[in-house]
């Protein structure tokens, strides 16, 4: 299940170098990372009650340090390939770019009325951040600290845009219209909608699948997921859902994980985490001992899960669920987003 | 622009109320959801404490500012409690999830009651600690006012002092009865 390079990526060290994809190629990716003494990886958990970031050193399982960001900080996204973590500060209307060599604060930028989900380009070039008041996704140059930068695209999109992710061809976006109960496909070159798919009630979290060509829709009121078969059929552009698993009550994180043959799921409002086998859509076990747990993100053979209730990050065993330890972070912490990730190296 | 809650979703009642053209002048500050926890280590056996509190109509039993809250299906999810505070003022909760073994309920409340919250979910738990029990009382809400600037009564730390009320007079009470005062 290694990915294929494509002819944009960078083939660096005999591996290819996906920066910020949520789930599957940033597992495996980074697992091969850490076989190849390569750039340590992190992860960086939003806190929102705290205005700030927890930076978690995943060799040493411990935070090392807390980053001061904007106000209610509840995206984030590691764009590796752009050695940047960005974060969504709604109250701010801004998001943060924290340099992961120094993994410090390098810009702030002017973003809308209010970014919350966000999401990378592969290739490092691009930010993508869903307005949730404007209706929006704007489409930011991810290299430039500038405050005052203008998007280089706005793009219509539906009502209470929530969810981001980035397709592998690095111009295909994803967006959750939450309030339309859809999901749309952006193309950034073509600066529109190419077209939408009805899912269930209230789509908030997207998981793109890479190597399935799949896109996960997490549904927070109708409690399940839409599994959305993402190859466009010639011109028509068509997605349809190839099936919706029903998972526990407010589902609001996915991750895959075991070089992407488990996809797990937050359910927030039953403090548990389903765990689904990837390939047959089976809910193999749900686990229980969270606290109102929201993003999720997996590296090597590890889960973390973040508790928004218990301020901690609870790290599992990737391939049992077997609780390891929890981390403490900040107030409110929420972690929606591909929060874990290395610095490309140069 | 209707305002809409950050990371949230809303039940049908709260999106109908919720529905208002706000200028979105300044700092836009949407609303976050909010929680509050709150624990007490009571002097007594786990199973006698979890004993008061186990029935959902118990509350008028041990809470000091109930004055009735009988519950539609008793402890059956779904069951509604209609609870009305002594002094006025009324609130309405159904029962969310319901775990004897574990010690432990949760339910959600109905938007427009007493307290100066919206989607407000809670969750009671009594754990065994040795011959002693902790009882953790925890909540997550969002503000009763769903714009941009909150009149002062319904603002975030209204909300958040108002539950934090609730469940400390509460707790209280409970270790009170629970230890024979």
């Amino acid at each position: 299940m290694l990915p294929q390079c494509t002819g944009r990526e960078v083939a660096a060290r005999g591996l290819c170098m996906p920066s910020s994809l949520i789930c599957t190629l940033t597992a495996i990716a980074l697992t091969l990372l850490s076989t190849t003494a390569a750039a340590a990886p992190f992860a960086y958990i939003t806190n929102q009650g705290s205005n700030d970031v927890s930076v978690i050193d995943l060799a040493s399982q411990q935070v090392v340090s807390t980053i001061g960001v904007g106000r209610s900080p509840a995206g984030v996204v590691v764009a590796s390939r752009a050695g940047k973590v960005f974060v969504s500060n709604p109250d701010s209307r801004s998001i943060s770019v924290i340099d992961m060599h120094d993994q410090r604060v390098v810009g702030t930028l002017v973003a809308g009325d209010g970014p919350v989900g966000i999401d990378a380009s592969p290739d490092g070039k691009l930010l993508l951040a869903a307005d949730w008041y404007a209706n929006r996704l704007m489409v930011f140059d991810a290299s430039s600290t500038e405050a005052q930068q203008a998007p280089l695209a706005s793009i219509e999109v539906g009502r209470a845009p929530a969810g981001v992710a980035a397709h592998t061809d690095n111009n295909t976006v994803y967006v959750a219209e939450r309030d339309d109960d859809s999901v749309a496909v952006v193309g950034v070159r073509e600066r529109k909608v190419l077209a939408r798919v009805k899912v269930g009630s209230h789509p908030f979290a997207l998981c793109f699948d890479a190597v399935r060509q799949r896109l996960y829709a997490l549904n927070v009121q109708s409690d399940d997921v839409s599994v959305i078969d993402t190859r466009m059929l010639g011109d028509t552009h068509t997605l349809k859902v190839i099936a919706t698993v029903k998972v526990g009550k407010a589902p609001y994180g996915a991750a895959l994980a075991q070089n992407g043959a488990l996809l797990y799921v937050t359910n927030q409002h039953d403090d548990s985490v389903s765990v689904i086998d990837a390939d047959s859509l089976k809910v193999l076990r749900t686990l229980s001992g969270f606290g109102y747990p929201e993003g999720v993100a997996a590296h090597g053979d590890k889960v973390y899960v973040v508790n928004w209730m218990d301020d901690n990050v609870s790290v599992l065993d990737a391939a049992s669920g077997k609780p390891l330890r929890q981390i403490a972070t900040g107030k409110n912490s929420r972690g929606f987003g591909a929060f874990i990730g290395a610095a490309a190296l140069p | 622009m209707p305002m809409k809650l950050l990371g949230g979703w809303l039940t049908p009642l709260a999106a109908f109320a919720m529905f208002s053209v706000v200028p979105l002048t300044g700092d836009a500050h949407g609303p976050t959801r909010q929680k509050v926890v709150e624990k007490v280590t009571i002097n007594a056996p786990a199973a006698a404490v979890w004993g008061r509190i186990k029935n959902f109509d118990a509350l008028k039993d041990w809470h000091p500012v109930v004055a009735e809250s009988p519950a539609s299906q008793g402890n059956t999810v779904g069951s509604v409690r209609s609870i009305k505070l002594k002094g006025g003022g009324e609130l309405i909760e159904s029962l969310e999830g319901y775990d004897d073994a574990a010690m432990k309920y949760s339910y959600r409340a109905k938007d427009g009651g007493a307290l100066p919250v919206t989607n407000y979910t809670s969750a009671i738990t009594v754990t065994a600690s040795g011959n002693q029990s902790i009882v953790e009382w925890r909540g997550a809400f969002y503000r009763g006012h769903p714009g941009n600037e909150p009149p002062p009564e319904q603002n975030d730390d209204a909300a958040v002092k108002a539950i934090t009320g609730v469940y400390q007079s509460g707790l209280a009470n409970l270790k009170k009865l629970a230890e024979g005062g």
